[in-house]
């Protein structure tokens, strides 16, 4: 037995959802869903847990991370009840309630939280300048081995324990009492989902326009390598030209499809784009802030601008520390990880129901 | 006796013709006593035939004719005016249906429908050669109309009838017009309180001259007929007596009184009906405050009293959905904060006021819908009541809510005293006890009692649009009715023989409309029938042991002769089928068609044409291609594909 909470509607509210509760259950959305099956059917059914305010229930489904975002319920709603932009406010307010510290939900809820978030970076990152006298040679030898350590220290300290959490409440809370060998064997679906969005392809929009799908997945590829190439190659110091080269393609693949992202964002044409909030504007304008500031600095490395400009790489070390510390771990980029999980726990259910039969 | 008969047979352009031999019985009939004339005629309803007929019977002076060819429904009123057109009366004249009632019932056996046919065309003229001229019955009426209710619609519907220049008496049993409209609040589309409404009503009244208003007056006892009813109102003390033409009953409804524990209806303070919380919104002021508690939570359950598959109420009362949405919406424009759980069987906020409810919806209300087999329970333990529903909307999850005061939202019900009124006005109601009409869509403000008309929701659940609109539908039916100062009734009615009767009052027993009443006559008690409300329906002819009652135009000197006609067969030759009726008869196959169809279907061939096109093509008389035309469509011959260019004609192209 649940419980009604009609304040839920406020709370969904602050984290984007439009007027959802405009819903009179048609089903048009779960009909139009391309990817809603008859075991899992959504977004009507979440668009009704949210209008009854039935936390428990939302807070232990993945149906949400089901959801890739093509917009055509939005598009197809009698109502305007917006089950899209509904579906992405849930994604937003589970992030929050995996989270530990609970500043998913503050940055979520408050844009000032993330204005403060930013300031703090710079000044923080000013002083250690200032006490490293502008040293171009001393900072960028930190700023290498912070990549390294901001890595390691936000998947150990955050996301590590939100994914556990995120276990429980789907998956432990819930009851699925699955063996360890059904996580072993469900384990290639979490490889498969983080690195090819395999699911996007099966959306309407993707599957009319593939082009949307491999944006999205160079995007991924290119992050992912240029981390890579910058931690480990040392892009930035390596003198191989290979390794020069890579990086170059890499961050310059990550600001031309920003680019376009942003500029998608900005023209509103599809229903998915049509409410940004300042989560989604920074998620995209950071990777593309990225992507040009780390291409500009190895040019300047290249053609020996760097040491007279070497504000410029301050500006790009900002960047990437607000990324790697507040956008990374409370921000948009968790979607990375919740959704290939998503469908890791859900083969787990999957798996585990066949075994039950 | 009639001695010069008129026999008309019709072909209906084959409809009749294709099965039943007309061209046989028009000469058969011939030979029949008193006919001096028989026919058989391609449409007996054309212009060329009445005209035929008219002279037939000046000629070859015709005291009476018989048409036998589609039902009486269609064409009685068409052949009574051809008899006044040539001087003989109207009912002198007789139909027989050999359309309906032979060739369409028997197009598989035409011999059969032919001597079929033969017997009802002898029935027909065996009653006509007994029957009597008839005038109808003219009845001075009233100009004045007792309408019985002062709510919206009686007194909406009273302004009109005295605009139109009746007298009016309008009947209230409060102490005040305007009925439940009057303590309504603010009301849905225009935003007027329900008194605002009824004042500018009352202020109308008050400058009317011929509407006289009684308030805390009762209906007496109920005499008299169309055009003069004699009605008795009791005013405290006192009776009036009125003398009216026609009565409006616009006495309205009650709300659905809910039973002590339905939904903890009186068991807790917490629960009351929509009619109460829309006095508590009127009269609260800042803060939505019950029992000095605040409200912040209200929970509407739905169709109480209403919708019941075992119940009396079967019925949706089609206006409390709106009702409910709209206090729902009345409390977010009056107060801060309420939130709203709406627990529905199904949300009926027709027409416009669909806006309503999606206006509750952008307010954040939530809308949960339960089954009549699991209602939401509603429980008292705590203070505040929860609610348990299983909601159809979630898979049918169990959910709980609390709320600081449930609304039951009530249906209509008949009122309790309208089985009084019924009885006093002879009105028939319904098994929902509310007031019957006589057909809900050709007659629907109607009653079986002439000059008795129903209006608003005494008839049954209606919103005060509706109310108003059947309302003045009855007013305008009664100026129709008033307007001349005199009416003609149908002179079909009942008589009775003065000798033979010796009052048993039988007669009186079965009569429906209450129009049998002794009278002494002669120094004995006989019946005497109000031929203003006799019906005709002759329920009490077989009912009278002196057999002293008879019908006009059923006498039994015309019923046995249309028995007599009816028995004997005759010497009837069986014919050679036409085409279309050995292709029904499936003796021959569809390529066999008559030589004029396959000049039709030569000139359209491939193309649409109309008729005159046709015509002009095939060089045949365009009313021949007409009649062909339209036997070839019923035979799936042809179609018609839409209007031609100037849209005077249909454009037909053949079938495949």
């Amino acid at each position: 037995m649940s419980h009604i909470n009609p304040n839920f509607a406020e709370e969904i509210k602050k984290f984007g959802a439009k007027d959802f509760h405009l819903c009179f259950n048609c089903g048009n959305c779960t009909a139009i869903c391309a990817l809603s099956t008859k075991d899992e059917s959504f977004p009507r059914e979440m668009v009704r847990y949210s209008t009854l305010g039935l936390e428990e229930d939302i807070k232990s489904s993945l149906k949400p991370w089901m959801c890739y975002y093509c917009g055509e319920c939005s598009t197809d709603c009698p109502r305007q009840a917006h089950p899209g932009e509904l579906m992405m406010s849930l994604r937003r307010w589970l992030t929050a309630k995996y989270d530990w510290t609970g500043l998913s939900g503050l940055l979520y809820k408050h844009l000032s939280a993330y204005i403060i978030g930013f300031l703090l970076v710079i000044v923080g990152l000013l002083v250690f300048a200032g006490n490293l006298d502008y040293n171009q040679e001393l900072i960028m030898h930190y700023g290498h081995y912070f990549e390294m350590f901001a890595i390691a220290g936000v998947f150990a300290v955050i996301l590590l324990p939100n994914i556990v959490r995120m276990w429980l409440y789907t998956i432990i809370n819930p009851k699925v009492k699955a063996p360890i060998k059904i996580y072993f064997k469900a384990f290639s679906e979490l490889i498969v989902h983080m690195f090819t969005q395999k699911r996007f392809l099966g959306c309407e929009k993707t599957r009319e326009n593939s082009i949307k799908w491999f944006e999205h997945f160079m995007l991924v590829i290119s992050y992912l390598s240029l981390l890579f190439t910058t931690v480990f190659l040392d892009w930035f110091g390596s003198q191989n030209l290979f390794v020069i080269w890579l990086g170059y393609i890499e961050s310059a693949i990550i600001f031309i499809v920003t680019f376009h992202f942003v500029l998608k964002r900005i023209q509103k044409t599809e229903a998915l784009h049509k409410f940004s909030q300042p989560s989604d504007w920074f998620f995209v304008i950071w990777l593309l802030l990225m992507g040009i500031t780390a291409f500009m600095v190895r040019l300047f490395i290249d053609i020996h601008l760097l040491e007279n400009n070497f504000w410029f790489y301050l500006f790009h070390l900002t960047v990437l520390v607000q990324w790697a510390i507040i956008i990374v771990p409370f921000g948009k980029w968790t979607h990375f990880l919740y959704r290939s999980f998503a469908m890791y726990f859900v083969r787990i259910q999957e798996l585990n129901n066949q075994i039950k039969k | 006796m009639k001695q010069r008969i008129g026999v008309y047979i019709c072909h209906c352009g084959g409809n009749i013709s294709d099965y039943v031999d007309v061209e046989q019985l028009g000469k058969l009939m011939e030979k029949e006593d008193g006919v001096i004339i028989s026919k058989d005629v391609m449409f007996a309803c054309s212009d060329a035939n009445q005209k035929d007929m008219i002279n037939d019977i000046n000629e070859k002076q015709l005291d009476a004719i018989v048409v036998a060819s589609c039902s009486p429904k269609l064409h009685t009123h068409t052949f009574r005016g051809v008899a006044e057109r040539a001087g003989i009366n109207p009912y002198n004249y007789a139909q027989v249906n050999v359309r309906e009632q032979c060739s369409w019932a028997h197009s598989d056996k035409p011999m059969d429908a032919t001597i079929k046919a033969y017997g009802l065309i002898r029935a027909g003229i065996g009653r006509v050669s007994h029957s009597e001229a008839l005038e109808s019955i003219e009845i001075t009426t009233q100009k004045a109309v007792a309408v019985i209710g002062a709510g919206v619609s009686g007194m909406r519907a009273a302004i009109d009838l005295a605009r139109m220049g009746s007298h009016v008496y309008l009947i209230e049993k409060e102490s005040k017009v305007g009925g439940k409209i009057a303590n309504t609040g603010k009301l849905f589309m225009t935003g007027e309180n329900g008194s605002e409404v009824i004042e500018r009503l009352n202020q109308r009244i008050k400058q009317l001259s011929n509407i006289t208003v009684f308030t805390n007056a009762n209906l007496g006892k109920v005499s008299g007929s169309i055009g003069n009813f004699f009605i008795d109102v009791n005013v405290g003390e006192e009776l009036l007596k009125f003398n009216v033409g026609s009565v409006l009953v616009t006495t309205g409804f009650d709300f659905y009184q809910p039973q002590e524990g339905e939904y903890g209806y009186k068991l807790s303070e917490n629960v009351i009906t929509l009619q109460d919380f829309n006095k508590l919104i009127e009269s609260s002021n800042g803060k939505l405050v019950h029992n000095g508690k605040p409200v912040k939570s209200v929970a509407y359950i739905y169709c109480v009293g209403n919708r019941q598959s075992k119940g009396d109420n079967k019925y949706c009362s089609r206006q409390c959905c709106t009702a409910a949405v709209h206090s729902s919406l009345r409390v977010h424009e009056k107060f801060e904060g309420v939130k709203a759980f709406h627990i529905h069987r199904d949300i009926r906020t027709y027409g416009k006021q669909e806006l309503l409810y999606q206006e509750s919806s952008r307010k954040g209300d939530i809308y949960i819908k339960f089954e009549e087999k699991e209602p939401p329970v509603v429980e008292l333990k705590d203070s505040k009541p929860t609610i348990r529903v299983k909601d159809y909307l979630t898979s049918k999850k169990e959910l709980t809510l609390d709320a600081d005061l449930v609304v039951l939202v009530t249906g209509m019900v008949a009122r309790a005293d309208s089985s009084e009124i019924s009885s006093k006005l002879k009105i028939p109601v319904g098994s929902d006890k509310f007031f019957n009409e006589i057909h809900p869509k050709l007659k629907p403000v109607e009653t079986v009692i002439k000059g008795v008309y129903i209006g608003g929701a005494c008839q049954g659940p209606k919103n005060i649009t509706e109310s108003v609109q059947s309302a003045l539908s009855g007013a305008s039916k009664i100026n129709a009715v008033l307007r001349k100062g005199s009416i003609a009734l149908e002179p079909i009615v009942a008589r009775v023989n003065a000798d033979a009767c010796a009052w048993c009052n039988k007669c009186a027993e079965v009569c429906e409309y209450d129009a049998v009443k002794p009278i002494e006559s002669n120094g004995k008690m006989i019946a005497e029938v109000n031929i203003s409300t006799c019906t005709g329906c002759g329920i009490c002819a077989p009912v009278c042991p002196t057999n002293a009652i008879e019908i006009a135009q059923y006498t039994d000197n015309e019923i046995e002769s249309m028995i007599d006609g009816f028995m004997s067969k005759g010497e009837i030759e069986a014919r050679e089928l036409e085409h279309s009726a050995k292709v029904e008869a499936g003796k021959v196959g569809m390529k066999e068609y008559p030589e004029i169809w396959n000049h039709i279907i030569r000139a359209i061939n491939g193309s649409s044409l109309t008729i005159p096109e046709i015509a002009a093509k095939t060089g045949i008389e365009s009313n021949l291609i007409t009649w062909h035309l339209m036997t070839m469509n019923r035979y799936s011959v042809v179609e018609p594909v839409g209007l031609n260019d100037e849209e005077s004609y249909y454009k037909y192209k053949l079938k495949k």
